[in-house]
């Protein structure tokens, strides 16, 4: 951004077929290296047109540089239900957790000063090869604003502004604000002429990449410029009315007045002298302009303009004018690898960038010299003393590191800055992008998850003098987030935190990675491609999909998952089972031949579950009819009823206790030889003894009757 | 302790008591008959001696065959002469001392030879029901699998041998 002339800030123009730049090439605190291009590079070539909706013909062969953002790609469509209707369409970069919610608002009513919204899916786009969302807008027929000034086809002079420019962009983003939060997407090149006659201006995207991450340092306040672009946080209206402050310097001025200056080298004068100073201190700024950009460039977020007095000073009433407040900085310098700070900010923004060098400089003497005598503050003195203190006592926990330390130091130094953690910084509304882009992009979401597990959020939420509202909110976030990753089963874990703290995330899963599956609605049938697409010798559910059920489906659906996190196979794959059936029962999903294929090709261990033979084999008879339907609740249903599993389960105990009957017969039968041998002699020798004794009894009584007769 | 002040060294002092009161009854009114059974059922009272079992299958044995033999001569002292001279007459005779203990020898003879049949026919039938057990075990076993097999601590075990 510091090369920003007006023409000619950076954009997607010169990256391949429908990617994105990495997100990483400011001058923010992320220190790790600059993110890889894309792994979906693709040549620049046309691969054709796709439609959308049945309606609007996206041509990948006509692109639209001209209206291309950071993130996005645009192209030319034509709307087949009416010819004359100018669109354009914005493919966005995979990865990339998208404003969802920003969508759906603009999508169910236009609000004036901001781009309309004509509709949304994510479709195949055939550059990348895989699925991508892509938004159409209305085309801005006027074009960019900083274009036509820069080609002086229009001008906007310094009377203009407030009318021209001012006036309907505070007021659609007061209304973007009161509907989806802040617009956070404000810079010279989104802002276009909606009309050919260059009249009407509006806001353009700002949906296709978390908040403040498309924004050159520049045209972000201190705090979020100090950010990772994915961890600026959505911040309010208060980060919006800076950025169309300096929007305005620019426009006004038809340059950078700061554009030799290096990012770093301007954030540091920031941080030194102010924003206003910095960015406008060289520039010939308008006399009737100075104070409301004074008041909307103003460091301190409570003394910077707010809507009410951009209103009040664009009906001419006198505002009470911003005062000028020292900066918090030290009357003498700190030398830090060879730069001098007098800011602690800057201080502690350079700390967090070497690690290594930080923690000798703490644990030094001069440094805490500096701190006492510097900064005059005894509580932070007290602090830091207090913070080295606890690393030393706590050598053999995380709490002992020195990346930990060094939060706890950055976050005492600059409690106003973002949070700082093993190289990344990220504000506390910032995390779930900075989690996903670490994750998604740069395949590292290792730090992320620590900076999570380890509560640094706590260390710096601990360094604020007072908890404002906002914080008490994220700190409730973070807690629930902590929560959910403790938690390893499926559904849980950083999987569930991803989609919990990224609602414009797609899900990950490699079964489904590549159809961009956004909404709930859009799984099962993604699930159902993937399974045509071959490799079902895994569960459909894995982690990612699990967790982005739980994240996006507004039901109860615990008793699932706890079946799914089961060690028992059949428990498991039941699990699987009921809760994709749920979610087509739920969601009214139309049959899905290709997953219930898979799904009842896994379906083994829960069929041997059932111990009768014969319904074993009734069951495999009949699978293959409901696989032919589709439908995963009948599949459900006929392998776990109730009923038939209690009457397998009652004939199982009766039959085994049957045969342990007949085995215990047979053991005393067969049990001991000789027992066996002498009990039979034995009845052997009975019997020859009743045998004798009869054959006595006969004789004597036949001879004594014959006698007697 | 009501055994151990009737019995002493194996000897049951009341059989003996008994035996004893009812040899003087018998000798007092009836010496005849008393000196013929005292030698013709001579094999029964070797029988006993030398029967180590409890129940003294084969003094049964014996003695039933032995008595059949005894018996004809005793019942014609009565109806004849019942006298002590008959009696020795009897006792002399070699051919009838021949009779009794033949009949008294076969007698020894069944406790032999039936004990093995017995327990011959008695194998087979067990052997039968083995069988059958088996059979329906493994019925069991097809329609409800090897797990049925199996107790709470048991590993399943295999389909019944030979089957």
């Amino acid at each position: 951004m510091a090369e920003l002339p007006l023409d000619a800030e950076e954009t997607g123009s010169d990256l391949p077929e429908g990617l994105a730049p990495p997100g990483n090439s400011d001058g923010s605190d992320g220190v790790s290296p600059p993110e890889p291009p894309p792994a979906q590079s693709m040549p620049a070539a046309s691969h054709g047109a796709v439609l959308l909706r049945d309606r609007y013909l996206v041509d990948s062969g006509k692109p639209l540089p001209e209206f291309d953002a950071p993130t996005a790609k645009a192209y030319a469509v034509e709307d087949r239900r009416d010819l004359g209707n100018q669109l354009l369409a914005l493919v966005c970069t995979p990865g990339f957790p998208i404003r969802l919610s920003a969508i759906r608002l603009l999508k169910d009513g236009d609000i004036p000063g901001v781009l309309p919204l004509v509709d949304w899916d994510s479709i195949m786009w055939p550059a990348l090869g895989r699925k991508s969302l892509i938004i159409i807008y209305q085309r801005p027929l006027g074009g960019r604003v900083v274009d036509r000034l820069a080609r002086k086809e229009t001008k906007i002079t310094e009377y203009d502004m407030p009318r021209r420019v001012i006036e309907p962009l505070s007021e659609a983003l007061q209304k973007i604000e009161s509907g989806d939060g802040p617009h956070r997407a404000i810079r010279p090149e989104n802002i276009y002429f909606l009309d050919e006659d260059m009249e009407d201006i509006v806001l353009g995207p700002h949906m296709t990449a978390p908040p403040g991450h498309d924004q050159p340092t520049m045209l972000e306040p201190i705090d979020r410029a100090m950010a990772q672009p994915a961890g600026r946080g959505l911040g309010d209206s208060r980060d919006d009315i800076y950025a169309l402050g300096v929007t305005v310097v620019l426009l006004l001025l038809g340059h950078n007045p700061v554009a030799s200056m290096k990012d770093e080298d301007l954030l540091k004068a920031r941080l030194e002298h102010g924003s206003y100073t910095a960015i406008c201190g060289a520039a010939r700024i308008p006399m009737q302009l100075i104070e409301p950009l004074r008041g909307m460039l103003a460091d301190d977020p409570a003394e910077r303009w707010d809507f009410a007095e951009i209103a009040k000073w664009l009906t001419g009433l006198k505002i009470t004018p911003v005062k000028k407040k020292p900066m918090n900085k030290s009357e003498i310098f700190f030398k830090f690898r060879g730069t001098e700070h007098y800011s602690p900010r800057s201080l502690a923004r350079h700390f967090a960038r070497h690690p290594n060098d930080a923690v000798k400089a703490i644990n030094g003497e001069e440094f805490e010299t500096w701190v006492k005598r510097g900064l005059e503050s005894k509580e932070k003195t007290d602090a830091i003393k207090g913070a080295i203190q606890t690393s030393k006592f706590h050598e053999d926990n995380h709490q002992g590191t020195d990346d930990f330390l060094i939060c706890r130091v950055t976050a005492i130094l600059d409690p106003d800055g973002p949070i700082r953690y093993k190289g990344l910084a990220f504000m506390h509304d910032g995390y779930g992008p900075v989690l996903a882009t670490e994750w998604v992009r740069n395949n590292n979401p290792q730090p992320a998850a620590e900076a999570l597990s380890h509560d640094v959020s706590g260390v710096w939420y601990g360094a604020q003098e007072k908890l404002k509202k906002e914080h008490i909110e994220t700190q409730t976030t973070f807690t629930q987030l902590r929560g959910l990753l403790a938690i390893q089963d499926p559904g849980y874990g950083l999987e569930r935190v991803l989609y919990e703290a990224n609602p414009g995330m797609s899900c990950q899963s490699p079964f489904v990675a590549e159809d961009y599956v956004l909404i709930i609605e859009q799984l099962l049938p993604a699930l159902d491609d993937a399974a045509n697409s071959g490799g079902t010798s895994s569960q459909p559910i894995d982690n990612h999909v699990a967790a982005f059920i739980a994240a996006r489906f507004n039901e109860d659906i615990h008793p699932h998952l706890k079946a799914l996190a089961s060690n028992k196979a059949e428990t498991s794959i039941v699990g699987t089972l009921s809760l994709l059936a749920f979610l087509q029962w739920k969601l009214r999903t139309p049959a899905l031949l290709g997953l219930s294929s898979w799904v009842g090709g896994l379906l083994g261990p829960a069929i041997n579950a059932y111990h009768n033979r014969h319904t074993r084999q009734d069951l495999e008879r009949d699978i293959p009819r409901l696989v032919r339907k589709g439908s995963l609740p009948e599949l459900f249903n006929l392998i776990d009823d109730a009923e038939k599993r209690q009457e397998d389960s009652d004939g199982f105990a009766v039959c085994r206790a049957e045969w342990l009957e007949a085995e215990e017969e047979i053991r005393d039968i067969e049990g001991a030889g000789d027992e066996r041998l002498t009990k039979a002699e034995r009845s052997g020798q009975q019997a020859a003894a009743m045998f004798s004794i009869s054959i006595a009894l006969t004789v004597i009584a036949v001879l004594v009757l014959a006698e007697m007769m | 302790m009501a055994n151990m002040s009737n019995t002493s060294g194996g000897v049951n002092w009341n059989v003996v008591l008994g035996g004893g009161v009812i040899l003087a009854v018998f000798a007092a009114f009836s010496l005849p008959s008393l000196i013929v059974f005292a030698v013709g059922l001579l094999p029964t009272f070797v029988a006993y001696l030398i029967d180590s079992s409890d129940q003294k299958f084969g003094a049964f044995c014996v003695g039933g065959l032995n008595m059949c033999g005894v018996f004809p001569y005793v019942l014609k002292l009565w109806n004849e002469n019942h006298t002590p001279a008959a009696a020795v007459d009897v006792i002399t005779d070699v051919f009838t001392l021949f009779i009794m203990f033949t009949a008294a020898g076969f007698g020894w003879m069944i406790f032999l030879a039936i004990p093995p049949v017995i327990a011959s026919f008695l194998s087979v039938m067990a052997q039968t029901r083995v069988k059958t057990l088996r059979t329906i075990q493994k019925e069991i076993m097809e329609e409800w699998g090897p797990e049925v097999a199996s107790t709470v601590d048991d590993e399943p075990v295999g389909m019944p041998p030979g089957e």
